[in-house]
């Protein structure tokens, strides 16, 4: 067993997501604690060109699993082949693809699972995790058992690693070694539609506003989004918004739709419920913008503005474009 | 066509959740539901018997006996019969440990689609569904707002970057379902006096071809600590304020932070 920290490295469109780069570095991090190399798994359109670009990020080797856009469970024979006592811990993205191959992992290589996590470390050569559970209220730390199979499988929260940039490093590249025959690999895309509009990858924004019951319409969202244009963020929605059909799915936020970590979450008429703080309750600051002096989200905001969204929003966003001098 | 579901019983939603002394989750006197998540799946399920696509709804849940009383409330909904793993030796079993029984029950049961929820209230790991497809080397299909099943073949629509997918596996498949299936049907009256007659079964490990040596415990990984999180300062509040004085305050808010 070596003392590497491996990491999921997605790419799609010829990029790599976001999550590759947080990783990257996140596994340099553990892999200096742990005496290691971070080494990418890097799977999706554009891994094989883009793979070596992960060393600027913290990256020392990448194994390219595969260069095409099909479902990321397909990966999993050659992902479970380049990890299979290949070192401390393996870091995949707490998204729905990032979840898939590393329950593959878990299942395939008998391996222990931790997450998803806010922390990761590694303490005189032992994986530690931090996890926030019960909705929020503990924070529980958790390491590998005694004598467990390595290497650890550890989802990780976006936003949990900030991207080294301005590096110049190059990652030595490789191909994944041959893989066993596996079920896994028989899913395939049926079909492929295009949403009306374009949404865009919410777990990746670092700052979020986000809209709920409260917005009352699909131009309601108008608002919401001239503001998170001015703070060069994202618009976002609870459940509600997203099942009256003012927005897509793909930009709902909580326990059935994306779990966010950004630096700055703003809830406009979102009332706070159970099922949309697990979705984002590690944002760094939450402010809340409510009719309703007494809704939920005011339990746990940083700061909790009381009033019309649609008269504060728009005052602002005039009000950041001024102070931004646009 | 048989479909089985696997159910978890967790505690409600909003209930007054504790670790016990030797950091595992408390159940006592909490009052304990169906995961939410999972009723989308067994929704999902009765659908697909009620189309006729399927012939034969089975539910499996793994925990201690009480567990059985969310196998009996899933079969009010419909469905024909259930099993109930449960065994001493799994107390505190984590995600490979629940994976790997959940695994040894589906090869006894055989299904040609093993149904589960998108995720549990009470852990939210998501990896179970996925390492009992790697166990079993069948195919996953994941995260389907919809599932459908026709000529020996399984299909998920899922939601992808910029749209979504149908993404397709030939039977036997482990799939798992999202709250956009629909919403879950209450138990009628008579589906609750018809479902205390229908068969469950309750399994033990050894029931089930395991030990506990091959459970390892029950757990790969063990928690070191628990602790509350972080104090946060009190919420601020900006109440009664015109619209551009408010604006100016979050703004300095911001500013302050670094966030602007």
């Amino acid at each position: 067993m070596s003392n590497d920290i491996l990491f999921l490295a997605e790419f799609s469109g010829g990029k790599p997501a976001r999550s590759a780069l947080e990783l990257a570095t996140g596994a340099a991090e553990l892999a200096s604690q742990s005496g290691g190399a971070a080494v990418a798994l890097a799977y999706g359109s554009g891994a094989a060109a883009g793979a070596a670009a992960l060393g600027a990020h913290g990256a020392t080797r990448a194994i390219v699993l595969g260069d095409e856009d099909r479902p990321a469970i397909t990966y999993a024979p050659a992902a479970v082949a380049a990890s299979r006592d290949a070192g401390l811990a393996v870091l995949a993205p707490a998204t729905p693809n990032g979840r898939d191959l590393a329950a593959a992992l878990v299942g395939t290589l008998d391996l222990p699972a931790f997450g998803p996590v806010r922390a990761a470390r590694v303490v005189e050569g032992t994986l530690e995790t931090e996890q926030a559970t019960l909705q929020g209220r503990v924070i529980t730390t958790a390491r590998p058992a005694d004598g467990a199979p390595t290497p650890s499988i550890v989802l990780v929260l976006a936003n949990t690693f900030a991207p080294a940039e301005g590096g110049s490093g190059s990652a030595e590249v490789s191909e994944a070694p041959a893989a066993a025959e596996s079920a896994l690999a028989r899913a395939s895309v049926a079909e492929s539609h295009e949403a009306d509009a374009k949404v865009v990858n919410l777990e990746e924004a670092s700052i979020i506003v986000a809209g709920g019951r409260g917005v009352g319409s699909e131009e309601g969202f108008g608002p919401l989004r001239d503001l998170a244009s001015a703070l060069g963020g994202a618009v976002g929605a609870s459940r509600a918004a997203a099942d009256a059909g003012w927005i897509p799915y793909q930009l709902q936020i909580g326990q059935t739709g994306k779990v966010v970590k950004p630096a700055l979450y703003i809830g406009a008429g979102v009332s706070g419920a159970i099922q949309h703080r697990v979705g984002m309750q590690t944002a760094e600051h939450v402010i809340a913008i409510n009719k309703d002096p007494d809704a939920p989200i005011g339990e746990f905001a940083d700061l909790f503005v009381v009033g019309d969204l649609f008269q504060i929003i728009p005052a602002l966003t005039d009000e950041i474009r001024r102070r931004k001098g646009s | 066509m048989k479909i089985v579901v696997c159910i978890k019983q967790v505690p409600a939603t909003g209930a007054d959740k504790r670790y016990t002394d030797d950091l595992r989750l408390d159940r006592n006197g909490v009052e304990a539901i169906i995961n939410p998540l999972d009723e989308y799946a067994i929704e999902q399920a009765l659908r697909l018997a009620d189309d006729g696509s399927a012939d034969g709804v089975t539910y499996l849940s793994m925990g201690p006996e009480q567990a059985s009383e969310a196998l009996r409330r899933a079969l009010a909904m419909g469905g024909d019969d259930a099993v109930l793993i449960t065994d001493p030796a799994l107390a505190g079993a984590d995600e490979w440990a629940t994976a790997r029984v959940l695994a040894a029950a589906l090869d006894k049961l055989a299904p040609d689609v093993a149904l589960m929820g998108m995720a549990s209230d009470d852990a939210r790991g998501s990896l179970v569904p996925g390492a009992v497809a790697a166990m079993r080397d069948v195919p996953l299909l994941s995260y389907g707002a919809e599932l459908a099943v026709a000529d020996g073949t399984a299909r998920v629509r899922r939601l992808s970057a910029t749209g979504y997918d149908w993404i397709s596996a030939p039977l036997p498949v482990v799939a798992t379902v999202t709250d956009q299936v629909g919403e879950p049907r209450y138990a009628s009256l008579k589906g609750i006096m018809a479902a205390k007659r229908k068969p469950m079964e309750t399994w033990s490990l050894a029931d089930l071809g395991l030990s506990a040596a091959d459970l390892r415990g029950a757990a790969l990984t063990t928690v070191t600590d628990t602790r509350p999180p972080e104090e946060k300062p009190p919420t601020e509040r900006i109440e009664n304020l015109p619209a551009a004085e408010a604006a100016a305050e979050i703004a300095d808010w911001l500013a302050q932070r670094k966030l602007i």
